[in-house]
This record gives structure tokens, C-alpha cells and sequence, in this order.
């Protein structure tokens, strides 16, 4: 019985950096206020992601999207995803991703954020 | 060749590899629903089809007061998809009585479980989820000793799950709430079972004469995200093992048809937690019997459970046939 655990164990271990993409942490933070015009937002993931097949949109609150570029991973670290905005006027956004995993897993969630005081 | 060039040209055929030959899973994968996570419940089946584990569910409650009697189980289920909507799952149970008996202290397996299950519905922008399958308990694989039937019982069951995420933002605080059921109709194929009984004192034997009816099994279970929270409505900086717990509360009933024979309905609720990791979470939760056929006294359940499309994304943890 002690090989078997042994063998789920070591079966197991080597994919902990493999699975689904969970946001662990977002500038502008998710339900917060920034003081003025943020100048990009960042998304981190608790895995690295594909940027080919993943993208950040963002919207104001009477639902016209804000036009912005494609979003990239940051070049020292995969798990982050970058996109840089125009000046945004006070405010409340909602920021829309989707992402996948670098092992094919997509996710994807929306939050909101506020800009002024 | 300089080393930039050969790092742009690697990077780019594993791109180009990574589209060509690895499909993107759909998100419907483990628990999924658009923006919303839910992870395997531990009582009441979850409404996903997904591949994955669960080894070992081990609980132990104290099921009779006179005689006493302590029931503990450990048991697993594997489910398997066929393609992206529709899998197999098989399990079991492990039983240990303490009790006085006769028997003394029996164990061994229960009946093997069999359920094909297909995922008809999935509705990301309203985290809504939704699947039929069939449990079928196969009659005659488990201990007599433990009272395993020996005969089949098919139980079509309907599955669901609904997140609250479509909420209005003035509600944020509900959002993280979800909720997921059962309700499936339990047919035995043979309604009475005779056995013989020896009178161990007088020698005399007996014939026992055991009924069973149709039963209605439902329940659900109401779980609040601390994933949701933090990363949909509003994230309060908690520690990160925090954010990967979601409390809830399940409730499991199975309710006779008919109570000709003296049959109550019995239930449990349990409130608990769940952890989950990238690749696995870990469960544990009260028994809490909450009829008095049920019983009086409180047990625990825990569970490990490993989400096989992450472990195995390229062999066991993806669809036999893919869509």
C-alpha cells in the first residue's frame, strides 16, 4: 500500500506547475480604487500562460469598450499578462479575461475597478 | 546560428506546435462554469463530467447506541470521459462495523458502483450546469456480511449547478455563492430478499424476511468561493491558503416511497471545508444526522481528490474521444 502512495505521489508531484490558470493577483486590484489613470493592467496567474490565445478587454460602466492592444505576458515572467491603456477618465471599469494554461487549460473571469478618488 | 536567432526560432515551433497539435480544453473541465470554479463535493455528486479521482473518502460515524455500533468506510471513485460530455465513473466502499455482533467486527467491500453520466448543459456567462446520468449499484459484488444487497438498484439522477456571479454588482457579497444538487429516483429490482436466520442459543433456524423500496435520493449543497472573492468581486489581500478554501454545507437525503415496511427517511447535513491546490484538494466535513432515523451522533468525512485533467493532461486526464 506504501508504493502505491509512494507512486501517486511522485505521479503527482511533477504536474503542480501544470493545470488550470487562477488570477492571483490584478492591477488595478479587483473591486479597488486607484487614485488616477492606471497606465496598464496586470493580471497574475497561478500558472504561465499562452498570450496567442489569451487577451484582456476592458469596458466602461455605460458599456463602451476602451479601445486597447493586444495583451502580452511579461518577458520575465509568463504567468503575468500585460496590456497597456489609454488615459482612462474617473470611473468604474470592468476588465474581462481569458486565458490558457501553458499546458492547454483555458479560464477566464471579469472584475471591476474604480478610478478616481 | 546566433543564440538569439535559435531562441526566436524555438520559441516560435513551440508555438506553432502548441497550436497545431494541442487542442485548448474546454473550460468545462473539472469544475468550470465561465468564471466560476466548483470543486468536487464530498457527500452529493458534483454535475460535472470530468476526469478525475477520488482516493481515499474515509468517515467514520457512530451508527447504532444499542448494540453500539461504529461504521468506517474508506472508499474511491474514478470518473472517466468518453468525450468532453460524457464519461464513467466506478467506485467503491471498504467497511469496517465495531460492534459486538454477530457478526463480530465484520468488514469487507460494499456493492461497486457504476454511473454513465452525460453533461447536457453548460452556461458560462450564468455559471449554470447540468447533467443526467444513471448510479447503478451492481447487486451481489459486495460483503453479505455487511448487508450488501444482492440484487441491483438503478438510480437516474439529475444533476445541477448554479453560481450566483450574475448577481447585480449590489449584491457583490452574495456572488461567491453557488450551489449544487442531486435528485435521482432509486428503483431496486427486487423488492423483498429471504434469508435464513440460526438461532445460535436454540439451534433453530428461521426464515428473515428484508424489504426494500423505491427511494427519492436528493440533496445539495450551498458553498461560498473565497477563490470567487478574490478574484471576480473584491480581493482583501488574504493569505493565499485562504483564498483557496471554500466553506459549505451539504445535505443528503433519501426519502422511502412508501413506509409499508416501517421506512423513514434518513439524511445527513454537513458543513465543512474544501481546499483546492492547482492539482488536488482536500476535504473534511461533520455528519450530522438530521432525522431521527438517521441517528444521533456526529461523524466526520474527509476526502483527497486529484483532478486528473491537470495531472495527465496529454493521456488518462483528457476524453477517449475528442470532439
Amino acid at each position: 500500500m506504501a508504493r502505491f502512495w509512494l507512486a501517486l505521489l511522485i505521479a503527482v508531484l511533477p504536474s503542480l506547475c501544470f493545470a488550470h490558470a487562477f488570477l492571483n493577483q490584478a492591477f488595478p486590484p479587483v473591486g479597488g480604487t486607484v487614485p488616477t489613470s492606471p497606465r496598464e493592467i496586470r493580471l497574475t496567474f497561478s500558472e504561465g500562460v499562452e498570450p496567442r490565445f489569451s487577451g484582456i478587454e476592458i469596458a466602461a460602466s455605460d458599456g463602451r469598450a476602451v479601445a486597447i492592444g493586444p495583451a502580452a505576458c511579461d518577458p520575465a515572467d509568463n504567468k503575468q499578462l500585460v496590456v497597456a491603456l489609454p488615459p482612462l477618465a474617473p470611473g468604474r471599469y470592468r476588465v474581462s479575461w481569458h486565458v490558457v494554461s501553458v499546458d492547454t487549460h483555458r479560464t477566464e473571469g471579469e472584475y471591476t475597478f474604480a478610478v478616481g478618488p | 546560428m546566433s543564440a538569439a536567432t535559435f531562441d526566436r526560432r524555438a520559441r516560435l515551433a513551440l508555438a506553432t506546435a502548441l497550436t497545431i497539435f494541442l487542442p485548448i480544453e474546454d473550460a468545462s473541465a473539472h469544475g468550470f462554469a465561465g468564471s466560476r470554479f466548483f470543486p468536487a463535493t464530498i457527500v452529493i455528486d458534483d454535475p460535472f463530467v470530468a476526469d478525475e479521482l477520488s482516493l481515499p473518502t474515509f468517515s467514520t460515524q457512530k451508527t447504532g447506541t444499542d448494540p453500539s455500533v461504529v461504521q468506517t468506510d474508506v472508499s474511491g471513485e474514478l470518473s472517466k470521459r468518453i468525450t468532453s460530455d460524457f464519461g464513467f465513473s466506478i467506485g467503491t466502499a471498504w467497511t469496517h462495523l465495531d460492534q459486538a455482533g454477530p457478526p463480530h467486527n465484520p468488514n469487507g467491500f460494499q456493492n461497486l458502483e457504476v454511473t454513465p453520466r452525460y453533461q447536457f448543459l453548460l452556461n458560462a456567462p450564468h455559471e449554470a450546469v447540468a447533467s443526467v446520468g444513471v448510479i447503478t449499484e451492481v447487486g451481489g459484488t459486495g460483503a453479505k456480511r455487511l448487508g450488501a444487497a444482492p440484487f441491483a438498484t438503478y438510480t437516474p439522477t439529475l444533476y445541477f449547478g448554479k453560481g450566483a456571479g450574475d448577481l447585480p454588482e449590489s449584491l457583490n457579497w452574495a456572488r461567491p455563492f453557488a450551489v449544487t444538487g442531486i435528485f435521482g429516483y432509486a428503483i431496486t429490482s427486487s423488492k423483498k430478499v429471504m434469508s435464513s436466520v440460526v438461532d445460535h442459543d436454540t439451534g433453530t433456524i428461521s426464515l428473515a424476511v428484508d424489504h426494500f423500496s423505491n427511494a427519492i435520493n436528493y440533496g445539495f449543497a450551498i458553498e461560498y468561493s473565497n477563490f470567487y472573492l478574490r478574484a471576480n468581486v473584491h480581493d482583501f489581500g488574504l493569505p493565499e491558503w485562504v483564498n483557496r478554501l471554500t466553506p459549505l454545507v451539504e445535505f443528503s437525503f433519501v426519502t422511502p416511497v412508501t413506509d409499508r415496511y416501517g421506512e423513514k427517511t434518513i439524511g445527513t447535513i454537513n458543513p465543512g471545508f474544501i481546499w483546492s491546490g492547482q492539482s488536488m484538494q482536500f476535504g473534511v466535513e461533520a455528519i450530522i444526522p438530521a432525522t431521527k432515523a438517521s441517528g444521533k451522533n456526529v461523524g466526520i468525512i474527509a476526502q483527497l481528490h486529484f483532478y486528473l485533467d491537470d495531472i495527465f493532461p496529454n493521456s488518462i486526464g483528457r476524453p477517449l474521444i475528442r470532439d
